[in-house]
């Protein structure tokens, strides 16, 4: 589905990927674990579009398309999900105002009708009471005044909503407490579909506890130094990312 | 550069027509003064940015025409689709004449409303207010008796025409509340016609101890119109101003807003939205004199600019000495589309007590791209997201509407217009 071969980008002077190869298969959950400035929000960035970014080599086919040629929004319509590590506030936008608009950019690109209001509400409903959401969050501006764990379940919201082939979370776990990491894995739980994908980027192993991985990757300094199964992250937690670095530069 | 002025015997020979109509000796009055005076020039402080050389050529040659409010129709489709489309006591103002056959204001008992006289007071330190007293052709005072609660909105409804030569209309309106009334009062500017057009109101209000005062001002003139707007407040005890004016056609609107909370416990929340593009000029000049406290005054001005547009946002605030416990709040935001356009926004605070509380804030940018970007990624398109995320700025001060049930047809101008000008690139 995702084919990153020998990706380099970087962002003004800074290169930060340097040479990435990565291969996501329809039904598989792959988390990207690694350190600091290591490069993992880049790779995620890079994959929806962000043209803060530049590739300076390397290709990432998607679907067997050439992913580099799409804008963001053609990214995203082909089924392309990038759950934010900091979700943007938008005060005066709707929050069921932009899920419905997403929904339908979609729904048009598949030639498919505008969603039924009443459809679009109960299926809303339906996918917060899965992330223990309150509906009062329809009516909120975009992500305007919600706590962390609020703004992270409203990425989750809107991932289930779009029901996406690849959802890339960035960071979704970071800085949760214990009840909104069981919601948001839950919500990527009930994503897991033999068609569809997931990469989940996170700094710690403790959201693999909820959502197994398939395979887990380790970044160092622009590049996937080791991979293996869920495993590996246990192991990185016990041993830290020092020994990474080490066993990379051996 | 040189001041163009109005020919004093063409504007004396005009007044003299009007002899015998209205009030005489306030007439007169303003007319000398005016002539002492003449139009504001880029010289006063306050006109620095605001230029009427146009304003004073469409005076100057409608004056050479015979100055006739008459000779234009009046477009009837237009005023009656904007009264059906908003519930509200008319008056309706055609070039200055006051339209009986279309204004239903007067079958209202709770609201007295009389020719204006010389009683009233009509001249006042301004010389746009002198012109508006020198030549209007019906003055109009509004009064609400004492503890009168008047839930249907008043509406002063200037629809002006020029199609066959240049126009001028002028308007007087006094407005007084007495004590622990409420009204509601929509001002509505539109104008139509491919002849040069100016208009001048002035609007001068009184709000009694413990009356309240809900506003809304919406200015929507053809794009080759000029006007310029005076409201004057007056806010005694206990007494509320709720004010929001937005501005989305014109090719000149000049709007002064004069709050004096001359009354403890006062307390005056004034909003605004302008939308230039284009070679629109747009200019917002607000002033709030603080004479006693405790008192509240709160203004948030928001703009949006593309094309060559330049708009004006002066937000005065002075708190004067003795005026303890007053707090005073001003924030104006302001949206660039376009390279060309600008914005020259000014706050003054101006402190003579000591225990106050005032702030502001002036911000001048372009649309977030990190949030653009996000709704990108939702699926939205670059143009779609851009409108989506221009309409919440405006949002946030439509919002703010004292009539809330004007709030559907300002959001719909307003993206009309938003629509017209596109994203500005």
């Amino acid at each position: 589905m995702l084919e990153i071969s020998n990706l380099k980008a970087r962002t003004g002077d800074t290169d930060i990927l340097h040479g990435l190869s990565l291969s996501v298969n329809e039904g598989e959950v792959h988390a990207i674990m690694g350190p600091n400035g290591s490069g993992k929000s880049t790779l995620a960035q890079v994959v929806a579009g962000n043209d803060a970014y530049e590739v300076t080599d390397g290709t990432v086919l998607f679907k067997g398309n050439n992913l580099l040629d799409l804008e963001p929004e053609e990214r995203a319509r082909e089924g392309i999900f990038l759950g934010f590590q900091y979700p943007v506030e938008i005060p005066g936008v709707n929050n069921a105002y932009l899920l419905k608009a997403a929904v339908n950019a979609r729904r048009a690109h598949q030639g498919l009708e505008e969603i039924d209001a009443f459809e679009f509400l109960k299926l809303a409903r339906e996918k917060m009471a899965m992330l223990g959401m309150d509906q009062k969050f329809l009516n909120r501006g975009v992500n305007e005044g919600f706590s962390g764990g609020e703004k992270k379940r409203n990425e989750i919201l809107q991932m289930a909503m779009l029901e996406p082939s690849l959802a890339i979370l960035d960071e979704t776990d970071s800085g949760l407490d214990i009840d909104a990491l069981k919601a948001v894995a839950e919500g990527v739980n009930a994503l897991r579909h033999p068609e569809r994908a997931v990469i989940l980027v996170t700094h710690y192993q403790r959201m693999l506890d909820y959502v197994e991985p398939d395979f887990v990757h380790v970044l160092s300094e622009g590049q996937i130094v080791r991979s293996g199964d869920k495993s590996l992250a246990l192991e990185l937690e016990e041993k830290g990312y020092e020994w990474v670095r080490e066993a990379a530069s051996a | 550069m040189s001041v163009v002025e109005l020919s004093p015997d063409a504007l004396k020979s005009a007044v003299a027509e009007l002899a015998g109509t209205g009030p005489t000796e306030s007439r007169q009055l303003a007319l000398q003064q005016f002539l002492q005076r003449g139009f504001p020039t880029f010289h006063d402080e306050d006109w620095k940015y605001t230029d009427l050389t146009n304003v004073i050529d469409i005076s100057e040659r409608w004056l050479a025409h015979a100055p006739d409010a008459a000779i234009e129709d009046v477009d009837e489709t237009a005023i009656r689709e904007i009264q059906s489309s908003i519930d509200a006591s008319w008056l309706v103002f055609s070039n200055g004449r006051l339209n009986q056959d279309l204004s239903d204001a007067f079958g209202d008992d709770a609201i007295v409303v009389a020719p204006i006289n010389d009683d009233d007071e009509l001249v006042v330190e301004d010389p746009l207010a002198d012109l508006s007293v020198a030549l209007m052709l019906d003055g109009i005072s509004i009064r609400l008796d004492e503890s009168k609660r008047v839930e249907k909105p008043i509406g002063l409804l200037f629809a002006d025409r020029a199609t066959l030569a240049p126009q001028v209309s002028q308007a007087r309106i006094n407005i007084r509340l007495d004590a622990g009334s409420a009204a509601r009062v929509i001002e509505y500017h539109a104008s139509s016609g491919d002849a040069d057009h100016y208009s001048n109101v002035h609007i001068d209000v009184d709000i009694g101890d413990g009356a309240n005062l809900d506003y809304v001002r919406l200015q929507n003139r053809d794009r080759g119109h000029c006007q310029t707007q005076r409201l004057n407040v007056r806010l005694n005890e206990v007494s509320k101003i709720r004010h929001l004016g937005v501005d989305l056609g014109g090719a000149l609107a000049r709007n002064d807003l004069k709050i004096d909370i001359a009354g403890a416990g006062a307390s005056a929340e004034f909003n605004g939205l302008y939308v230039g593009a284009d070679k629109q000029h747009i200019d917002n000049h607000t002033r709030v004199d603080h004479r006693i406290g405790p008192a509240k005054s709160t203004q948030e001005y928001r703009g949006i600019m593309s094309g060559r547009s330049r708009c004006v946002w002066n937000g005065k605030a002075i708190v004067h000495a003795g005026a303890d416990g007053s707090d005073a709040e001003q924030a104006n935001h302001n949206l660039l589309l376009s390279e060309h356009s600008e914005i020259n926004a000014k706050p003054e605070l101006e402190i003579y007590a000591d225990e106050v509380k005032c702030c502001h804030g002036t911000t001048v940018g372009q649309l977030d791209e990190a949030a653009l970007f996000y709704l990108r990624t939702r699926g939205l398109d670059p143009r779609d997201a851009k409108r989506v995320l221009t309409r919440a700025f405006t949002t946030r001060v439509i919002e703010k509407s004292p009539i809330p049930e004007l709030r559907e047809l300002l959001s719909a101008q307003v993206e009309q217009r938003l629509s017209e000008i596109g994203s500005g690139d």
